[in-house]
């Protein structure tokens, strides 16, 4: 099983490339920014399948919650501020 | 950046969210012996559900929950449960923040003690970055100029 | 291996499948919108399912209870960070992506 998740974090890791593109190529900032939020659900799923292969999920469950967490409220932000801004 | 959003959606959502947000950052303090975290980790929490509060609510909102004088209030006080914790361990004899000598006060083993110790000094830890990371966002984005109604 | 371990590999294979959905319409959508359209939707139900799987293969534990936690956590808040970003896209001024009609 645990050849399974390595797998899946790797195919994980690939997406998380094609969407890094988006990230630094992308028309505008706004581009940027869904890019940027689709890496960081990816690398939430990643991080708990570490923790599944090094069989301490226990240490990683806090780490990807905090990374959920702040990646919501980065996202809140930025969006705040180009909505105040009021162009891109 | 200051102004309160005209969107129903973001502010249900931040309004549900805040307390559980809180919570879990009580729980990164408190559990910092046995998992990842402590009281700068948890403490960067507290402060970034501050700083959602503070987003999705406006300022005039935020500032009735934490001023500009509490946050520099909290931070202070942080530091004074910090450095008391080292001194008193220091007076009663020993090295500073050396909490084996904590045990004489709290009448408990010396294990017990290093343990309170550290919790303490962890809490103190935390309420001093929370505080600092509002205070340094409210600056940021009121571009350091507050409005004028501060008593 | 358990049952419950097996169980968890449909669960995981489903979120992967979105999550390559998600990224190929991030990548081949031809407009702002479009794109966010598909990462919004697709990245949160892939997530669910990742989650849920992972949670079946853990078994009923305080772990797992933590993992459907986060489930409930990202069910929330994957939707509002969307509909947040497509607001400041609209106030940009950012206009939708027609099909050029030929007459």
């Amino acid at each position: 099983m645990d050849s399974f998740f390595l797998w899946l974090g790797m195919g994980l890791f690939t997406l998380v490339l094609l969407c890094l593109y988006r990230g630094v190529f992308g028309p505008g900032v706004l581009n940027r920014i869904a890019g940027i939020c689709a890496i960081g659900t990816k690398t939430l799923v990643i991080l708990l399948l570490m923790g599944f292969i090094y069989n301490r999920v226990e240490m990683f469950i806090d780490i990807s919650l905090v990374y959920a967490l702040l990646n919501f409220i980065g996202t809140i932000t930025v969006a705040k501020y180009l909505e105040m801004k009021g162009e891109v | 950046m200051t102004r309160v959003t005209d969107d129903i959606i973001i502010r249900a959502v931040a309004r549900v969210m805040i307390p559980f947000i809180q919570l879990y950052a009580l729980y990164v303090i408190m559990h910092g012996h046995h998992s990842p975290g402590g009281g700068f980790q948890g403490g960067v929490i507290l402060g970034a559900s501050f700083i959602l509060y503070l987003l999705t609510h406006g300022l005039e909102e935020a500032k009735i929950r934490m001023s500009e004088i509490k946050a520099g209030l909290f931070s202070s006080f942080g530091v004074l449960i910090y450095s008391g914790i080292g001194l008193l361990c220091l007076i009663l004899g020993s090295n500073y923040l050396d909490y084996g000598k904590l045990s004489t006060i709290l009448k408990v083993v010396p294990a017990q003690a290093r343990s309170l110790g550290i919790l303490g000094v962890e809490i103190g830890v935390g309420i001093t970055v929370m505080a600092v990371m509002f205070s340094v966002f409210f600056d940021i984005s009121t571009g350091g100029e507050l409005p004028e109604d501060e008593e | 291996m358990n049952i419950h371990q097996i169980a968890s590999i449909p669960f995981l294979l489903g979120g992967f499948f979105f999550f390559v959905a998600a990224t190929v319409g991030l990548l081949r959508f031809p407009d702002f919108f479009c794109r966010l359209h598909a990462t919004g939707k697709g990245d949160t139900l892939a997530v669910l399912l990742s989650l849920i799987g992972l949670s079946v293969y853990e078994g009923f534990s305080l772990t797992s209870l933590k993992i459907l936690f986060i489930a409930v956590f990202m069910f929330l808040a994957q939707p509002t960070s969307t509909h947040a970003i497509s607001r400041a896209a609209v106030r940009c001024g950012q206009e939708p992506w027609v099909r050029e009609r030929s007459k």
